[in-house]
């Protein structure tokens, strides 16, 4: 066997996978040859410090690691229990029973098939496989999204918020549980980050709206803040007015309103 | 219970026992996560992202087919889809960097671990493919035809291609230590 052959046999002999008869011919060969001897000489002071890199990795998952796992397993089986189809009855289809009717029904479908493969409107290519299967991982984020807005713990809630932002087609549903969680939810972090989601719904006309009416509600100033920053971002002059009131509102965190003073000017400035 | 057993009846509905496989797979597959990226806390995350995308194409897996592989298989599409979200960063273990310059005592022990600093950054400095099928082969144990699944390629160019990431991570070992087996 050629030096080549033998030395790409090495790695396996070092982890002691090779078996009785290629051992006996790498060893016979390395009797032989120099070169190889210093490549499998070389190639085991490598192998054995990587045993020294593996047991100094620390692989040991955190404790919150499995608790996750469960919570996504939970939140999903949740999804799946409610969108569970109710078991229906056995359609029956008509069909005949004769050979000749079979034929001429067979005939006629191919027919039908043809005329309807030569009219229909083409798609452009569109796979309609693919757009089911993307349509069900779409389904998949927004059950574990919705599913996981209702947890109990704020690190759920928060994944959950987190799920809603893989969706790429905002779903109204997902948009009502985000305005939810900014108006109501009992975590400053998780209100925080649901106003960071709703980004993705800025083409909706109400969400702007939603967004300028739960100010006065919140009890954070930060939460205030990022509202403010975000009706900003998204450019939605129509909530101008309000700006103004809030910024003038003394009742208001001072922060707060300087806050709404600087967008009122940011939103003039590009007009 | 085998894992592929297992895995069949978590694709038939029984998804609970989905958490089976977490505990026998979790840590290989943040052990994977973490030697390619270097950092813990993206790893965690992304061995997470796995067991999600199981559930999400448990009706993907074949009942013929090694769960192990199929399991690296998402694993590799999770880090290809981190990899296209942000540049590819290798961060670098911190210690490594101190490595040159410092003083050798001749204790057996702390050369050892010198000597693993100096293979993590030669490890580091390497082509994402050559790290991605050394640490298949030396840290996770898969066997070359479980690695020959993940990457759909022969057993044969599994062999070939563990022998040139070991002989390539071997030349920049040595370069960096400056001294090569006589």
């Amino acid at each position: 066997m050629n030096c080549e052959r033998i030395r790409e046999q090495i790695p396996e002999a070092l982890a002691g996978r090779l078996d009785k008869t290629a051992r006996e011919a790498l060893v016979e060969h390395l009797e032989g040859c120099a070169g190889c001897r210093t490549e499998v000489a070389e190639l085991n002071a490598v192998w054995r410090g990587l045993e020294t890199v593996k047991a100094g990795m620390d692989a040991t998952p955190d404790a919150g690691a499995k608790l996750r796992f469960q919570e996504m397993l939970a939140a999903y089986q949740a999804g799946m229990a409610s969108v569970q189809p109710v078991a229906s009855k056995p359609r029956v289809v008509w069909f005949p029973t004769r050979p000749v009717w079979q034929a001429a029904m067979a005939a006629g479908l191919l027919v039908c098939g043809i005329l309807f493969g030569r009219f229909l409107p083409q798609t452009g290519g569109s796979n309609p496989e693919m757009a089911q299967l993307r349509d069900q991982v779409e389904n998949l984020h927004q059950m574990v999204a919705l599913s996981m807005l209702q947890q109990q713990s704020p690190s759920a809630r928060m994944r959950g918020v987190t799920y809603s932002e893989k969706i790429a087609q905002p779903d109204p549903q997902v948009l009502d549980a985000l305005l939810q969680a900014v108006n109501h939810d009992s975590n400053v972090n998780v209100r925080l980050s649901a106003v960071d989601a709703l980004q993705k719904f800025a083409t909706e006309p109400e969400v702007a709206r939603a967004m300028m009416n739960s100010i006065a509600g919140q009890e954070s100033p930060l939460v205030q803040i990022a509202l403010i920053d975000m009706l900003v971002q998204l450019k939605a002059r129509g909530v101008a007015p309000d700006l103004v009131q809030i910024s003038k509102n003394m009742q208001m965190d001072e922060m707060v309103r300087q806050r709404a003073a600087w967008a009122i000017h940011k939103m003039e400035a590009e007009r | 219970m085998e894992d592929e057993q297992v895995m069949w009846e978590v694709r038939e509905g029984a998804v609970g026992k989905l958490e089976l496989l977490f505990d026998r797979h979790h840590t290989g597959i943040l052990r994977y996560f973490q030697y390619l990226t270097s950092n813990r806390t993206l790893s965690e995350d992304l061995a997470q992202e796995v067991f999600f995308r199981v559930l999400k194409y448990r009706q993907s897996y074949q009942p013929d087919g090694n769960f192990r592989a199929w399991l690296y298989q998402i694993a590799r599409n999770v880090f290809a889809d981190q990899l296209g979200k942000q540049k590819p960063e290798v961060a670098m273990p911190e210690e490594a960097r101190e490595i040159r310059g410092a003083e050798t005592p001749p204790d057996r022990e702390f050369q050892k671990k010198q000597e693993a600093l100096m293979l993590r950054r030669a490890l580091a400095a390497m082509p994402g493919d050559k790290r991605e099928v050394l640490i298949m082969s030396r840290f996770l144990d898969l066997k070359h035809e479980e690695i020959a699944a993940v990457l759909k390629c022969e057993v044969g160019t599994v062999k070939v291609r563990v022998y040139r990431a070991m002989r390539d991570l071997s030349d920049r070992f040595f370069a960096l230590s400056g001294e090569r087996v006589s």
